[in-house]
């Protein structure tokens, strides 16, 4: 175990986060990047770019939380000081999201209350369930909600985001490719810690599994409402703005609906899962249809 | 990009906390000193001759404050969950991680001195009274009180530290000297940080800082005790402990706090 931990040290995160992909960048992004006019221009493209934002709050403040309360909790000293760099990432994603609503027009004094106004009840409930298991210090169970189930999710949810908006906002995809580098770390440490503990405290698994069961549903329902709700596309369509051709998952995301969107993206994270859970050992759960 | 050059304290209040309470800001800061360092040292400054008795003191004291970065790294990270608002809780993030460098740094000091168990050495020689403001403070993080447990924290631990280590910087060996070069930078903003949150509430609210008090005269004792255990083995001579005694006092003092 200590040698895997070694991997996951405060030098080695010095070097390869601040002192590597995030050198010159300045809130996730390069300083003479900018949202692009004719989504701040567009009341309907703007208020779907802040709606879909505090989604990415709400699950980074949940996140923070989360990394932070499992310090505590943490068996060991190198899980602790893994967990900090792990803090410290959840905090600056929550700093560099909340910046890009400040970006896209909200004001400062009505953060809060666009955060409280936007934020899926899903997402919410996910977030709760999640921090009941920290604050019970339940490591095991906290570390694969966190950083298998969690993580997992934001991970392939910026990707499928990043790919979305590289071809059009590449302020916005230069954000996110700088986040996706964090949650490959986490969700890497998860798979890593959690495969040991749990063969340690075979007790646990049943727990687990109905966990991940738990919060893949409330995932899922969040990805149902973000994409019934979205009027993105639509607006892109009748702008004439033209959706282009983007792959992701082996799909062109240039030429499908919504329907199909959230289709593809519940599919992969839920491949994800199976795949990582079945390394740890943790049999997969599928979650009732939302 | 921020302008390093402009003068923060020239905004407004929240715009200074927006400003200096950031990932950026702690980015930043932390390149300026960390930069071309390997756990916390520069890798070309050579190690000073030390004799076995020498080396032995050095890994003793270390053990003592792994202990302190341990219940940092613990109190900082418990207080973000009931941190006020969302710019106290991204500072105490870097500080989180500020911790974790600090306990890293000093276990990587204690392995190349030869220390192949650090944990058991920890457990071993640690101050006992350390140990014990350590379960302290965990106790008022887990009891959600915001005040003692920053009282305790970022005023009464950092200020200890911030004592200790500047000291024992000015007589340690040229690697060790470095190390805690870094450690007090950090430390200075994190007192910083405590002093002015914990500041302002006493000015909205002055029953705090009654409530506070007992608390404080409590941990005043393990803190001057952990100095007394700490001090002969980092070299301060025995007319100079008071003294010591007094600079960790001090930070305390600036917000009303008196013996």
């Amino acid at each position: 175990m200590v040698d895997f931990l070694s991997a996951y040290s405060i030098q080695n995160w010095l070097e390869s986060c601040p002192q590597g992909y995030l050198m010159n960048t300045n809130y996730g992004h390069g300083a003479d990047e900018t949202e692009p006019a004719f989504l701040l221009e567009n009341e309907v493209l703007r208020a779907d770019a802040i709606r879909s934002t505090v989604q990415l709050v709400v699950g980074e403040r949940c996140a923070l939380a989360a990394s932070s309360g499992l310090i505590g909790a943490a068996p060991d000293e190198g899980s602790k000081r893994f967990l900090a760099t792990q803090t410290l990432d959840e905090a600056r994603h929550v700093e560099i999201f909340t910046h890009r609503l400040y970006d896209l027009g909200v004001p400062k004094e009505a953060l809060e209350e666009t955060i409280r106004q936007h934020a899926n009840p899903n997402l919410v409930r996910f977030a709760e369930i999640l921090l009941e298991k920290i604050d019970r210090k339940d490591f095991v169970a906290g570390v694969v909600g966190q950083n298998i189930v969690l993580e997992g999710m934001a991970f392939t949810v910026f990707e499928m985001m990043h790919a979305l908006n590289e071809p059009m906002n590449p302020k916005f995809a230069h954000t996110l490719r700088g986040t996706i580098a964090d949650e490959r770390r986490h969700v890497g440490f998860g798979e890593n810690r959690i495969g040991s503990l749990i063969k340690e405290h075979p007790e646990k698994k049943a727990e687990v599994e109905r966990l991940q069961r738990d919060l893949s549903y409330f995932m899922l329902a969040t990805f149902a409402d973000a994409f019934r709700d979205t009027t993105a596309l639509d607006e892109l369509n009748r702008l004439g703005q033209g959706r282009l051709s983007t792959a992701y998952q082996g799909r062109d995301l240039g030429t499908m609906d919504t329907h199909e969107m959230e289709s593809l993206l519940g599919a992969t994270v839920l491949r994800e899962f199976e795949t990582r859970l079945g390394r740890i050992g943790i049999e997969y759960q599928s979650p009732a249809r939302p | 990009m921020n302008d390093p050059g402009a003068d923060i304290h020239a905004l407004e209040h929240h715009e200074f906390l927006e400003r200096v309470h950031s990932f950026e800001f702690w980015f930043q800061a932390v390149e300026g000193y960390l930069a071309g360092t390997t756990y916390g040292h520069r890798p070309e400054t050579a190690e000073s001759p030390m004799s076995e008795a020498e080396r032995d003191r050095l890994v003793g004291v270390l053990c003592t404050y792994c202990v302190g970065e341990t219940a940092a790294l613990e109190g900082a990270s418990g207080l973000i969950p009931i941190a006020p608002d969302r710019l106290a809780k991204i500072f105490l993030a870097t500080q989180v991680a500020d911790e974790g460098r600090h306990l890293e740094v000093l276990q990587h000091r204690m392995r190349r001195l030869g220390v192949t168990d650090v944990d058991g050495e920890v457990t071993r020689r640690a101050s006992r009274s350390l140990v014990a403001f350590r379960v302290r403070l965990q106790g008022l993080v887990e009891a959600r009180d915001w005040e003692a447990a920053l009282l305790a924290q970022n005023v009464i631990l950092e200020s200890l530290e911030f004592a200790v280590f500047h000291h024992h910087a000015q007589r340690a060996d040229a690697v060790t000297a470095e190390i805690l070069g870094g450690i007090i930078k950090d430390e200075r903003r994190h007192m910083g940080f405590g002093e002015n949150v914990l500041g302002r509430r006493l000015v909205d609210a002055p029953h705090t800082r009654r409530r506070l008090q007992p608390i404080k005269r409590e941990l005043d004792h393990l803190m001057l005790d952990t100095i007394e255990h700490t001090a002969g083995a980092i070299g301060v001579p025995l007319a100079d402990r008071a003294r010591l005694g007094r600079a960790y006092l001090e930070s305390a003092a600036r917000l009303g706090f008196l013996g």
